[in-house]
This record gives C-alpha cells, sequence and structure tokens, in this order.
C-alpha cells in the first residue's frame, strides 16, 4: 500500500477526501482516495448507496468499515445513482489496493455537474489540503 | 498533548516495527502489519502482546485477604497460593469501578492487575482503603513488564522458553519460574478466547537498561517462537479477538452503571463470602431475586453492514437496548456485537434490528464466543 499521498491529475477531489471523475456531462465515477483508504487502513466492508436514488451534494451516500471504525461517505455531486461498483461486496480490499480505478464506488448522472465541480479541488490544490491536515 | 502520553518499556520497539496511536493515556501499537492477519495468527497459531499499560499492584500484609475480600466479588478464600481468578470491583451501588485479575503469590502477597484506563481510579480506591486493614499496597506498574502469549502454539512456546513443560500448570495459575533466563511469574490466563499465558518479567525498572531488557526479551520470545509462526499483535486484534470471544472490555460493556450480574459475567461474583464486598447486596439482589435493569446480549448480523458502539437495538421497531462493542468478525466473515437489552424480552436465536447509522438491519441474538469451539478457543478439539 502507498503512504496515502497519492493524488491523480484530471480528478475533483472534495475536503471529505472523495474524488470525481467526469466521463460526460450525464456520467461522473466517484470513489474515495488514497488518503482516505490508507487513513482508514483495512477496509472490510463497503456500503453504497443504492442504484436509482437521487442525492444532493453533501448527503451521505455510504459507508465504509474498517476493523477500527466506520466512516461515512459525503456525495460531492447532486444526482443520480446509476451503477455501484459490484467488487465492493466480495472485496471491499479492492479499495485499499486500487482507489482510483478498479475500487470506484458509484456512478453517477449529475443534475448539477457545472456549478457544483467549481467548488471542488483539482489535483494540486488537493495535494496542498492533505499535506496541510 | 503527545508528550503527555505514557511509553511502556518496549515503545521504541513498537514505534520502529507499528503503528502507534493514543490509548487511554497510553501511546500503544495499533497492529504491527494487519489487523486480520494478526487476529488470524492467535486464532491458529501464537500471537504476542505487550500489556505492560495495565496496572500491577501488589497487595502484602496479614489482612491481605479480608482486604481484597472487602473490595472484590470472587472468592478470595478459594486462592491457593499460586492460584488466579478474574473478578470485580464495585461501588456502592453494585457498579463497575473496573474488572481485574487476582493472583495469589504468597502467603499473604497477592497480584492485582487493572485496566490501564482504570489505573490511577483503581489506586486510589486501594489505597483509600488500606489505611482500614493491616496490609501494604504498592504500585508495581513501572517495574514489572506484562507480554500476553496466546494462541493454540503458546504453550508449546511457552515451554520452550521455560525448557520444561509448563501445558500442566493449570488455568488461571500463576508460578514464578524463568523464562528464556529471566525472572518470570507465569499467569495461565489471557484476553483472547485462546489458551496461553501472561507473563510478568520482574526487575525490568523503567530506565534504559530495564527498556533494554524488555526489548531483548520481547525479542528473544519472537525469535524462539519462529518455529510456530508466532507474531508481534497490537491493541487492534487484541479488541477484535476479545470481542469474537464474547469478553467484556471496560467502558463498554462495563461501568460504573452495570453491575457484572447485568454485564453476563456471574462467574466474577461470589456470595458466600466473609467480609461482605462494597456492592454485595445490590449484585446479591440482582443475581438472586432478578432486579437487573438490562442484560447483555452478543448478536450477529443477519444482514449487511458492521454494528458499532452506540447504536440503537430494536425489536419489533421499538427502542430496547443498545450496542456496546461491534466489528467485523475475522473467523465469521460477519458484523457481531455485544450489547444491552431489557431484561427477558429477547432469547437466543431471536431476531432483533440494529439501527446502523438510519439504516434498520436484522440480527440474531447469539451465544459467546461467536467463533465454533470445537474449532478456535481453548476448548478447541485437537
Amino acid at each position: 500500500m502507498s503512504e496515502g499521498k497519492n493524488v491523480i491529475e484530471g480528478l475533483y477531489y472534495s475536503k471529505d477526501h472523495e474524488w470525481v471523475k467526469v466521463e460526460s456531462d450525464d456520467l461522473v465515477i466517484i470513489g474515495i482516495t488514497d488518503f482516505a483508504q490508507h487513513s482508514l487502513h483495512e477496509i472490510t466492508y463497503v456500503e453504497v448507496s443504492e442504484v436509482g436514488t437521487t442525492l444532493n451534494a453533501g448527503d451521505e451516500c455510504g459507508l465504509v468499515e474498517s476493523m477500527k471504525a466506520s466512516s461515512e461517505i459525503f456525495t460531492p455531486l447532486s444526482g443520480e445513482v446509476i451503477e455501484v461498483n459490484p467488487a465492493l461486496e466480495l472485496s471491499p480490499e479492492v479499495v485499499n489496493e486500487s482507489p482510483y480505478d478498479k475500487g470506484w464506488l458509484m456512478k453517477m448522472k449529475p443534475s448539477n455537474l457545472q456549478e457544483e465541480i467549481a467548488s471542488l479541488m483539482d489535483a494540486k490544490a488537493y495535494s496542498d489540503y492533505i499535506d496541510s491536515l | 498533548m503527545t508528550d503527555s502520553l505514557e511509553r511502556t518499556h518496549l515503545f521504541e520497539w513498537h514505534k520502529s516495527n507499528g503503528d502507534v496511536i493514543p490509548f487511554a493515556g497510553w501511546e500503544m501499537p495499533v497492529r504491527y502489519s494487519d489487523i486480520r492477519t494478526e487476529h488470524m495468527t492467535v486464532r491458529d497459531h501464537v500471537g504476542i502482546f505487550d500489556t505492560t499499560h495495565m496496572r500491577r499492584f501488589w497487595i502484602t500484609g496479614p489482612q491481605s485477604l479480608e482486604f481484597l475480600q472487602y473490595l472484590t466479588t470472587n472468592n478470595v478464600r478459594k486462592l491457593s497460593v499460586n492460584g488466579g481468578h478474574y473478578s470485580t470491583c464495585l461501588n456502592e451501588h453494585g457498579g463497575t469501578r473496573d474488572d481485574l485479575m487476582l493472583y495469589r503469590v504468597g502467603e499473604n502477597e497477592y497480584v492485582w492487575v487493572t485496566n490501564a484506563s482504570n489505573g490511577e481510579k483503581i489506586w486510589e480506591h486501594l489505597n483509600k482503603h488500606a489505611s482500614k486493614f493491616d496490609v501494604h499496597v504498592n504500585d508495581r506498574s513501572k517495574e514489572v513488564v506484562m507480554i500476553a502469549v496466546q494462541g493454540p502454539k503458546a504453550l508449546a512456546l511457552l515451554s520452550k522458553l521455560a525448557g520444561r513443560d509448563v501445558s500442566d500448570l493449570p488455568r488461571f495459575s500463576c508460578n514464578r519460574i524463568d523464562l528464556a533466563g529471566r525472572d518470570c511469574y507465569l499467569c495461565r490466563t489471557g484476553y483472547t478466547g485462546e489458551d496461553g499465558g501472561e507473563i510478568l518479567l520482574l526487575d525490568t525498572p523503567f530506565t534504559d537498561t530495564g527498556k533494554k531488557k524488555a526489548i531483548a526479551f520481547w525479542e528473544e520470545i519472537l525469535k524462539q517462537g519462529e518455529e510456530f509462526n508466532v507474531t508481534p499483535c497490537g491493541l487492534g486484534a487484541r479488541d477484535s479477538l476479545r470481542l469474537e470471544a464474547g469478553l467484556v472490555l471496560y467502558g463498554h460493556e462495563l461501568n460504573e452503571d452495570t453491575s457484572p450480574i447485568e454485564a453476563g459475567i456471574p462467574y466474577a461474583v461470589k456470595f458466600k463470602v466473609d467480609p461482605h464486598y462494597i456492592g454485595y447486596d445490590v449484585v446479591r439482589s440482582h443475581k438472586k431475586e432478578g432486579t437487573i435493569r438490562k442484560t447483555r446480549i452478543g448478536l450477529i448480523m443477519i444482514d449487511k453492514g458492521i454494528p458499532r458502539q452506540g447504536y440503537s437495538i430494536l425489536l419489533k421497531g421499538e427502542n430496547v437496548g443498545e450496542v456496546t462493542s461491534g466489528g467485523m468478525s475475522p473467523i465469521l466473515h460477519n458484523g457481531i456485537a455485544l450489547g444491552f437489552v431489557k431484561p427477558n424480552i429477547v432469547e437466543i436465536d431471536d431476531v432483533v434490528e440494529i439501527d446502523i447509522k438510519g439504516r434498520i438491519r436484522k440480527a440474531r441474538v447469539s451465544n459467546w464466543p461467536f467463533y465454533d469451539t470445537d474449532k478456535y478457543g481453548d476448548r478447541r478439539v485437537e
């Protein structure tokens, strides 16, 4: 595992340590950052809002359980959940192993993308943010 | 903040080899590798834990027995020399000040091992009452290192360290023996559900020399334990192991408002004792007249989700209690919990619900240990 400082160019980041990848105006992918998985350590269970759920930015959209604690995930964007990563149920550790790729949490059809994405950080700003913590 | 935290003799080793976190006023290792690996190594082989953060009080003097019986709930009179037992120390209302191990190591010499989080409280309690008895209490926590050796291979490892078979020493006994050439008490106790022992390494002052001795001893156990697949274990595995075994933890299942009868540890409480201990009448009523206000239950998740301390327990939609400890069982691959509900409302195998951050999820009331005792734990069938 990494030291939790890995940040990927081209993604958007929230202060709650979620990342957003914008695939198109109608499709974003959301996950938790390397920093988040590294602080949680040993993720044993992940639960994400069901497909079809409509969420507002800032809503709780799931739980990540480690051996020591339970953490809520908050969606950084408003929209409808259109897919949940099927790998999470049997292999939640995929979030530790590959937080930006195989360990994605959900795909969403955003409802207010342009406005909300502007409030998120780019890779450089997020890097500075986690260095400041 | 960090400056005020205490450290055990083994701190430098933990810092170099594990993840150190604050715990009950101490800087302690939460893990060295990962919690599940350490957990399963204890279930399958053997693990060692630094438990020096616990407090060790020596009680001596002609009235030690009366003094200890006045303060603790198990039958002190039944302790033979080199015997030990699990016990509790209560307040006037029958609530629990702490749970403890009590060992009789001489005719009038006892060792009281108490939780780190309650160390100061119990030390003051002992001193407050010691003046009424012909006893002397001595805090030897800083000069005695404590290491737990736990797992199905623990006795093989301890026998190797002792140079003789120690598996014939009875459970709960406490004997002074040399381990790896060092003067120790070997207590046949633990906090994982597995067989094994807890070592009191004597004459180990909290000095550079003492710390070096402690680290050398710890490393010697690891070296001699290689053939048994020994691993160092942190507090994370200590907690998941005790939860899976259904063992109570102070601050979770025990507190000043919970009696040992309510907490489901009746074996720590005896009534044919003289003198009567503080809290005697209340716990006697809890036991004999059923006047408990709540009772401890075990829970295994039926639905998905992990129960955690503080979550509500519901029965037919009504709030009937609360989870006090919860987590993932590495053996069951499922969420398990201990909690308290109102008395006489559920039986084993009944289905209740747990409010997991707004998600209402089903769980089954279960006995503990949560694992199959034929396959794991100290009663396993070889």
